[in-house]
């Protein structure tokens, strides 16, 4: 992972994340759906965590959901120093609407305005020229 | 139990070298140095020499350090041992208890007599994950950085934070709670000379001690050392010949990737100790009121919380009210932690904090605890926790049932 210019890490895409990043760059939020037995899953694996089948698809998914869980980072640990500028923010695991649950900011929202079960939406912000983040702020 | 390693083999030594939170003017000592010299310790404590494990079993715990496809192997030519079989540990903070299980099988079967096996790590001259450093593949692939730095994960304090949020959210649990056990294994850190913050300090200070990723506190947080440990297996035939202290491997489980529900959708609040803790009781055919020393993994008091539950001494969301009840001291009804816990001992990098419960728990079951000595203490449980799965929680979970006599 190298670092952009606002000193935030990005991520190296692969063959196999690729289509994950290329697509928050495009406004989607896609993940992979195995062709056997149709469980969705996130993050990108290389054969499906249930049934075991190779083929896996990429699918569009629902940018909604609910938050799962949530904690407000004050203090920027093991990662880059740049974060320190958007301080406080609240790291949520999102369980979207479609089943899988991810780590996301939660944005829009203060600190002390976040609960859980709140439902949120996916909005997407550029990190490098191909990949672009997933954030999620209250509908 | 069919392949019971009830009473096979035992614990004959054990070393803890000093940990160094690395100074300006402190003296840094390599990964290879920690390893040599919790060795020296382990086998000073056994009276053994390095040669005894020539032909017989090695093991060695990952390190951050050790990126290389050979790194026990490696560590036998560093030490000069010829041994005949390698255990490699690879389960983070589970690696010494699941390195104790191998060996113990390894045994059992008669590949090997005894074995060593070691474990250092220096995160404060050589760290894994920190700001702005370039990070290795195969540290990426393993922890899955690529979806957490960008997303601005703070590594364990936010992943903590939350299973710790959520926690609250399904159960009840007092912040005082949380408070009692940091406020604890400090005092028990007040009586270990090797641990690292051995100032006491008292429920406000936790209370006080700044939010770093809510509601994770400051004083939530395990402090990284420099530093290595050792301990030294044989059967338990060989271990009667060795010490008149043996302590033997009464009951071990063992679980990796556990989820508590659905793949997609589990409970995170829930941890593989709940197929662990039973599994190794059974085996050694204890009860919970057997245990008279209990040496969790011990990283954050969150953690410390959920193993209660988990390993049965209370139910599923009723560990605050346990630790309300319960004194959790060495003097205690039911002593937790009694290193200081890696809470306020130290941790020697996330592959080596594993070591310390085993070894606190064989320093009380011999009786060589000093001041913070668990008077009678015959049975203990220790664990292993090791990694952090993707927004869940314990990727491998061991618990170790130890004991005086078989």
């Amino acid at each position: 992972m190298s670092q952009t210019p606002q000193g935030k890490p990005v991520p190296e895409l692969t063959d196999l994340t690729r289509p994950f990043w290329t697509a928050a760059k495009q406004g989607k939020l896609v993940m992979q759906k195995c062709s056997q037995c149709g469980t969705l899953d996130f993050l990108p694996k290389p054969w499906c965590i249930e049934c075991g089948h190779l083929d896996l698809e990429w699918v569009e998914v629902k940018p909604l959901g609910t938050v799962y869980s949530h904690s407000t980072a004050r203090t920027v640990m093991m990662n880059y120093p740049a974060w320190k500028n958007d301080l406080p923010f609240v790291m949520c695991i999102i369980e979207l609407d479609d089943g899988p649950r991810m780590y996301g900011q939660l944005t829009g929202c203060p600190p002390e305005k976040v609960r859980i079960g709140m439902r949120v939406e996916a909005w997407f912000e550029a990190v490098s020229a191909e990949a672009a983040v997933a954030k999620f702020r209250p509908v | 139990m069919k392949n019971s390693l009830r009473g096979a083999v035992a614990i004959v030594g054990y070393g803890r070298t000093p940990y160094s939170r690395a100074k300006p003017g402190e003296r840094i000592r390599t990964v290879d140095q920690y390893i040599a010299w919790a060795a020296a310790l382990a086998l000073e404590k056994a009276g053994m020499s390095k040669q005894d494990f020539d032909g017989q079993g090695l093991g060695v715990s990952h390190a951050e350090a050790s990126h290389t496809v050979n790194w026990s192997a490696a560590v036998a030519e560093l030490l000069g041992i010829t041994p005949r079989a390698l255990i490699r540990g690879d389960q983070g903070g589970a690696s010494a208890a699941a390195m104790l299980i191998r060996a113990a099988a390894m045994i059992q079967a008669g590949v090997v007599d005894r074995v060593l096996v070691v474990g250092a790590d220096t995160p404060l001259t050589i760290p894994s994950i920190a700001p702005g450093l370039p990070l290795s593949p195969e540290r990426t692939r393993g922890v899955f950085w690529e979806f957490q730095g960008p997303v601005g994960v703070m590594g364990a304090n936010h992943q903590f934070g939350l299973v710790q949020t959520r926690y609250m959210h399904q159960y009840p649990l007092r912040s005082e709670q949380l408070g009692k056990i940091a406020v604890t294994t400090r005092y028990h850190a007040s009586l270990h000379p090797g641990a690292i913050y051995r100032k006491p300090i008292t429920l406000d200070d936790y209370l006080n001690s700044r939010v770093l990723s809510d509601p994770i506190r400051l004083l939530d947080c395990v402090p990284m050392v420099n530093g290595g440990l050792a301990y030294i297996v044989t059967s338990a035939e060989t271990a009667r010949t060795i010490t008149d202290k043996p302590v033997y491997l009464l009951g071990c489980g063992e679980v990796s990737n556990y989820y508590s529900g659905s793949r997609m959708r589990p409970d995170i609040t829930v941890t593989g100790f709940v197929q662990a803790a039973p599994e190794a009781f059974r085996m050694a055919g204890v009860q919970h009121e057997d245990i008279d020393v209990f040496e969790p993994y011990d990283d954050y008091p969150m953690i410390v919380l959920m193993q209660m539950e988990d390993y049965g001494f209370c139910k599923k969301g009723e560990g605050g009210k346990f630790v309300d009840e319960h004194d959790l001291t060495f003097k205690g009804d039911f002593p937790v932690s009694t290193d200081g816990g890696q809470l306020s001992g130290g941790q020697p990098g996330g592959a080596i904090g594993g070591f310390m419960p085993i070894a606190e728990a064989v320093t009380q079951l011999r009786g060589e605890a000093g001041e913070r000595q668990v008077k009678g203490a015959v049975v203990a449980a220790a664990s292993g926790f090791g990694g952090i799965p993707y927004a869940r929680n314990a990727r491998s979970c061991i618990t170790l049932v130890l004991g005086s006599e078989t």
